[in-house]
């Protein structure tokens, strides 16, 4: 490492510790090993270009004085992925439309607005509502219009 | 004339309904805060798998001309822009709505998109057949540079950081290498069964453009709050058109100027409005009026981005290179109906391109009517709350992302894509070089290895790559793109 400059270095050291920077450095090293180890014949030619080239960018990275990551409200975040993971993971068992619905109602229930509480049942029956006839139109309009297929399950 | 030959295409009963419905999903569309242009394209793409090429293409020219007109709603009633490019409109616009000229401040959006965008189409029918014939002289090394370019261009304008833009774009690559070689047919990459088929082209544009809409729309819910204002005015249609048939200055310098960053790779709407606004600036005799609610200021940005639709076309039907995000998709769009672009567009493909481009100036009268219909009830439009969009949005993915292949393992992909471009996005990367890498990867790569295999051939690839004319004018204008990007990300430090 003695071409890196002592500011440079300084900087370095001095610099906010930034998980995504490492995080892209060791995806980089994963691309390169998977490129350069794991695929050993000409087939792997261009990926080893990309790969290399990625690599290099993802040095130059370390030495840029870039902005700070945005940061991430994970409290209100985490359970919307939470929800769709849950969705995306039963969709073989229960079909598309039954998890549609679900869904629909699980996320529109729980991102209600602090104004929405003190309605509850009327918000709850509004919500339930339009649930139904959401999935009645995606039903209308994929099965019986376009008859394109969709996950199948229970429904 | 050419083109007039065409529009017995479009004047079918199935067509004209085509338009109408993409132009009137569009404009709401293009509306709502939070729902790009680009994400509408993209998740509109798998609904025109089942029709004929140039019905499916007739769909998405008329919502990517809808979106882009749609976004100014937004941008004057709530001072949210719907787009990226309808930033400049918002300035002024939204000026107009506070003293209660929301209703004029339409009028002269839609007005003027019309006016840019028809100007914007005729450009694009001159303009793209002698450039298509200049295309004739790309072998596969420039063809492979012209790739790069492509993905250069749009990583070093879309992204904050050249280095991470550039890195975007070749993660898209990388992508494009997961599954078969597009010679020998071995297989890359293939970590779990889920990747044996690759990383479909749709699959990647609705993971990398929807998901983040959806967690973006999830994440804020609680921060987000909107004034709508409602859209009231005094003028009439008739005063609104009399304005702004009388402001040819703005209207000219809005139509140009979006006509040729348009035709500038990877340049895009927002570079557009904003140029157009400020040269009209410059040259107004009410230019202290800027920034308080100026109708010109509203007319010179809305033209520009509407004009920009039609030329953004050129280097994606001629060299693959999209003009913008959207164009990018749109490119996307064009080869799932195996139109390949290229010198050979318009002899190979001649009756759908010339069907296309001639919906375009069908989709711009369509987008005024229903722009100036929809304007009424605009502030409706507006009131769809975040929680509902973001399901809505992520119902569309699953089930667009599944109808491709019917296979589940592209849901997956998809899910986990978008997800992963979201963290990616907090970090300064951007989703348009991954897609324009994803789309251009398999083309890129057979050009690389043809090149490769003839340099070899005649002694030096590396010489083959870097020798004649155009592959030299190719490299440099690709330094050029980086050290520019370098230039321009420091001056805004």
């Amino acid at each position: 490492m003695a071409f890196i400059r002592v500011e440079n270095l300084n900087r370095i050291m001095n610099r906010p510790f930034k998980i995504s920077t490492v995080l892209i450095t060791l995806f980089s090293a994963f691309l390169v090993y998977a490129s350069f180890v794991l695929g050993n014949n000409e087939d792997y030619l261009f990926p080893r270009l990309i790969s290399g080239t990625i690599a290099v960018l993802s040095l130059m990275l370390w030495f840029e004085k870039g902005e700070a990551d945005k940061s991430t409200n994970f409290k209100d975040l985490m359970p919307g992925i939470a929800i769709a993971t849950a969705f995306i993971l039963s969709l073989k068992i229960l079909g598309f439309y039954l998890a549609s619905m679900i869904v629909f109602f699980t996320l529109v229930m729980y991102y209600s607005k602090p104004t929405e509480s003190k309605d509850f049942w009327r918000v709850l029956l509004i919500k339930l509502g339009v649930t139904i006839v959401f999935s009645l139109t995606l039903y209308a309009l994929f099965t019986l219009l376009l008859k394109v297929r969709t996950p199948e399950g229970l429904f | 004339m050419e083109f007039l030959n065409y529009f017995d295409n479009v004047f079918t009963v199935y067509h004209i309904a085509l338009l109408v419905g993409g132009t009137f999903a569009g404009i709401i569309l293009g509306a709502l805060p939070g729902l790009s242009p680009t994400m509408s394209v993209a998740l509109l793409i798998p609904f025109t798998f089942h029709m004929k090429p140039e019905s499916g293409l007739i769909l998405l020219g008329a919502m990517y001309t809808a979106t882009v007109a749609g976004g100014a709603i937004s941008a004057i009633l709530v001072n949210v822009p719907g787009a990226p490019a309808n930033i400049a409109t918002a300035m002024d616009g939204h000026k107009l709505a506070q003293s209660g000229k929301a209703k004029d401040a339409l009028h002269y959006c839609f007005m003027s998109s019309f006016v840019g965008g028809i100007f914007g189409v005729f450009i694009l029918i001159f303009f793209t057949p002698p450039l298509a014939a200049l295309s004739l002289k790309f072998m596969s090394t420039e063809l492979f540079w012209v790739a790069i370019l492509g993905i250069t261009i749009i990583a070093t304008l879309d992204a904050k950081s050249v280095i991470k833009g550039l890195m975007s774009g070749l993660f898209g690559l990388m992508l494009a290498t997961i599954g078969e070689h597009p010679t020998s047919a071995m297989e890359r990459f293939v970590f779990t069964d889920h990747l044996e088929g690759g990383v479909h082209i749709v699959v990647g544009l609705i993971g990398l453009f929807a998901m983040p809409q959806v967690w973006n729309l999830l994440e804020n819910f609680y921060g987000r709050k909107n004034e709508v204002f409602s859209a009231t005015g005094d003028s009439t249609l008739t005063q609104s058109f009399r304005l702004v048939s009388g402001k040819i200055k703005a209207l000219s310098i809005g139509s140009i100027i979006g006509s040729v960053i348009g035709i500038i790779p990877g340049a895009g709407g927002q570079i557009a409005g904003i140029v157009a606004y400020d040269q009209s600036k410059k040259v107004s005799s009410n230019r202290s009026n800027y920034g308080k609610g100026e109708p010109e200021a509203i007319i010179a940005a809305e033209s520009a981005n509407n004009s920009m639709v039609g030329p953004s076309l050129i280097p994606l039907l001629t060299l693959s290179i999209p003009g913008s995000p959207t164009a990018a998709v749109l490119l996307g769009g064009l080869l799932i109906h195996g139109i390949f672009p290229g010198h050979d567009i318009f002899t190979k493909n001649t009756e759908v391109v010339w069907t296309f481009i001639d919906s375009l100036i069908i989709a711009q009268i369509l987008m005024l009517i229903i722009g100036l219909f929809l304007s009424r009830h605009s502030k409706w439009i507006m009131k769809v709350p975040d929680n509902y969009m973001a399901v809505g949005i992520l119902l569309l993915a699953v089930f667009g992302t599944y109808s491709i292949q019917n296979d589940y393992s592209d849901v997956l992909i998809m899910f986990v894509l978008g997800t992963l471009m979201y963290f990616g996005s907090k970090a300064g990367f951007s989703p348009v070089p991954v897609v324009l890498g994803l789309i251009l990867g398999t083309m890129t790569e057979e050009k690389f290895l043809l090149g490769n295999m003839i340099g070899n051939a005649k002694g030096s690839s590396f010489q083959h790559f870097t020798s004649g004319t155009i592959n030299i004018v190719l490299i440099t204008l690709c330094l050029v793109s980086i050290a520019y990007g370098i230039y321009s990300s420091r001056k805004s430090k």
